[in-house]
């Protein structure tokens, strides 16, 4: 029979990497992503499946795909940015928090202890990526129109699943509802931790269908990101910033 | 001395309930909020911080104000102040009353707030706000409070008084430094990004908030017989005077150097005010009209004659007020946070609701300071010192 593909899909190879980063002391794994623009298709699967695993409302968003207009007409292009969190080194949201509710855990990763932000979005002001946004209140399902015995339930069942928590960090929070976390409190990508601990890659890699997104761990020598490191189109987000993104660019 | 504000005229008493109305009304729109979230104001992904914190900003200029009157009368033992040096202290406790209403109504989770205390960061700014603001509303009220009892009864306050006041002083400066601290220490906003901004700031507050103190005394005079003397008028506007001239040109020193370097970060947020960007255009009546009555203030401030008219002055100063709120209390937040990171225009402009939570917190600080003021006027007619 032979191979079927004529190369390795890049997810199994992630999926190798994840594994063999798992199995590794965690101290010393530091997770990137690296996105490459000239494959993303700017379907913005991404964002939906962000969308949907996190179980964001209205006005949230981790990862939009932000579409670009290039040249004048008629030699005009588009280039979509796919931007989560930069998961900075030196993230300048970290050091704002007056109450330490945000910080970096063991693997580089940004991360928001809802139980203790008290939603004065000082984060959302310091960080130069936009990459935060607060929960206001939205329900998807506040202005749907209930039409019993034509969408039996369906409502129902809509405004079910946005009350669900979401599995976000991996901790057990209370349903989303009213005058509670995680409404009023800043929100953000956090790379699915809650889905790497069960060795699964994020939402947005495992979705997407232009294999835009590469997801792995830079102190690995093997893996496939470390591999594109090397690439001379690789770069980062508004580097004068000093923040030292980990999530890079083939532009 | 707390009795002399529960005695007053109709009148008195009809004000203060109209305020505690517009409280009450206020404070019904914010339970909404409480229970519906933020999404009952108009901010967004974008413009995260909205018109509460514009007026937080706006206040503590008017806070650190007061210390245009009690600097020159203690440091500079300018016995003219006399008089006003109390209402200077008493408009600082009622502005700063405000800021902090103005916090607890912008944060997502108030039920939280005590969080800043329990987990103290000293590396965040905010987090020393509130340790200035707390101080400085606890400065002003022990200042206030005993200056007051000590000319009730005559007797000289204690000496270690004089060191609260100094220490007060110096610390009016800080609170609006550490409040620019806010805005300026953040790596990717330019409009805010600039090492101008807390003397920005301070020239700002140091006009308008004295503008806003005379048109009070100037209410209370014609309310009570109350007088602090002509001389002492004449030479607050010579302050403010000064003070709007130096916050012209520290905002002309940032036209220019974003204009001139024509570096696209710096140039985008002053565009988007000035002239619009990708056809948002909600701003530029308003920066315009700011601009427009910053130069007309100045015009009616400087020439002596037209200022020590003290029939044109108030509306000079009305016009001076204009003018700086719309620069600090609309411009400098819209401004900071459009254009976006990614260059994209979301525009934003308070809600109904929003502005009703705002009037609540803004009648709040009009009766704090309704009854101080009250209470100072009480005291003094008492002892024959009007």
């Amino acid at each position: 029979m032979g191979r079927t593909l004529p190369i390795e899909d890049p997810l199994i190879r992630m999926q190798r990497d994840l594994k063999k980063a798992k199995a590794a002391d965690p101290a010393k794994v530091r997770w990137i992503m690296v996105i490459d623009q000239a494959k993303c298709a700017g379907c913005q699967a991404c964002t939906v499946a962000c969308v949907a695993e996190n179980k964001l409302p209205p006005g949230v968003v981790y990862r939009p795909v932000i579409d670009e207009e290039l040249g004048t007409y008629p030699s005009v292009r588009r280039r979509f940015l796919p931007r989560p969190c930069m998961q900075c080194d030196n993230p300048p949201c970290v050091g704002v928090c007056p109450v330490h509710a945000t910080t970096k855990n063991e693997q580089g990763v940004t991360v928001i202890d809802y139980n203790r932000c008290i939603g004065c979005r000082y984060c959302l002001s310091a960080c130069p990526y936009g990459a935060r946004t607060s929960d206001f209140g939205e329900w998807y399902t506040a202005k749907t129109a209930d039409a019993p015995g034509v969408l039996v339930g369906k409502t129902g069942a809509a405004q079910g699943y946005e009350e669900n928590p979401a599995a976000e960090y991996g901790k057990e929070w209370a349903a989303r509802s009213r005058r509670d976390s995680p409404i009023g409190n800043a929100r953000k990508c956090h790379f699915c931790l809650h889905r790497l601990a069960v060795g699964m890659l994020p939402a947005c890699v495992t979705t997407c269908i232009g294999r835009a997104t590469f997801f792995g761990d830079r102190n690995d020598p093997d893996a496939l990101v470390r591999e594109l490191l090397g690439s001379p189109r690789i770069h980062r987000l508004k580097e004068e910033m000093g923040t030292k993104p980990a999530v890079y660019y083939l532009g | 001395m707390l009795e002399k504000a529960l005695q007053g005229s109709p009148k008195y008493w009809g004000w203060l309930a109209f305020l505690g109305l517009i409280i009450a009304a206020g404070g019904g729109v914010y339970m909404t909020q409480l229970q519906d979230g933020l999404q009952i104001t108009g901010m967004n992904r974008d413009v995260s911080w909205g018109f509460y914190i514009a007026q937080f900003t706006y206040l503590v200029g008017v806070a650190a104000s007061g210390v245009m009157v009690v600097l020159p009368y203690y440091f500079h033992h300018y016995k003219k102040y006399k008089k006003m040096v109390i209402m200077g202290e008493f408009m600082a406790i009622g502005a700063v009353v405000m800021c902090l209403g103005f916090i607890v109504v912008d944060i997502g989770q108030p039920q939280r707030m005590l969080n800043v205390m329990l987990h103290p960061t000293p590396n965040s700014i905010l987090f020393w706000d509130m340790v200035v603001l707390n101080g400085y509303l606890f400065l002003n009220v022990i200042v206030g409070w005993m200056s007051l009892q000590s000319e009730r009864t005559r007797i000289d306050p204690p000496k270690w008084l004089k060191y609260v006041i100094y220490t007060s002083i110096v610390w009016a400066f800080s609170i609006h430094t550490v409040t620019a601290f806010l805005y300026q220490g953040l790596p990717a906003r330019h409009y805010w990004l600039t090492a101008i901004l807390a003397a920005r700031f301070l020239a700002s507050a140091f006009c308008s908030g004295p503008a806003i103190l005379l048109l009070v005394i100037m209410l209370v005079q014609k309310l009570t017989k109350f007088n602090p003397g002509e001389d002492a008028y004449k030479t607050l506007a010579k302050t403010i005077t000064y003070a709007m001239c130096v916050n012209v040109f520290f905002f002309l020193l940032e036209v220019f150097t974003a204009a001139y370097s024509s570096i696209p970060g710096h140039m985008h947020s002053i565009a988007y005010l000035f002239v619009g960007s990708h056809g948002h255009t909600g701003m530029v009546p308003w920066m315009w009209s700011a601009a427009f009555m910053a130069i007309l203030s100045l015009c009616l401030l400087i020439p002596p004659a037209l200022r020590d008219n003290m029939k044109l002055l108030p509306w000079s100063l009305a016009i001076l007020v204009a003018a700086t709120w719309i620069d600090k209390g609309l411009g400098l937040l819209i401004g900071g946070f459009t254009p976006n990171m990614f260059e994209g225009v979301t525009e934003y402009w308070p809600t109904g609701k929003e502005l009703m939570v705002s009037l609540a917190v803004y009648a709040t600080g009009a009766l704090v300071l309704t009854l101080l003021f009250k209470v100072a006027t009480g005291i003094r007619e008492e002892t024959d010192n009007l």
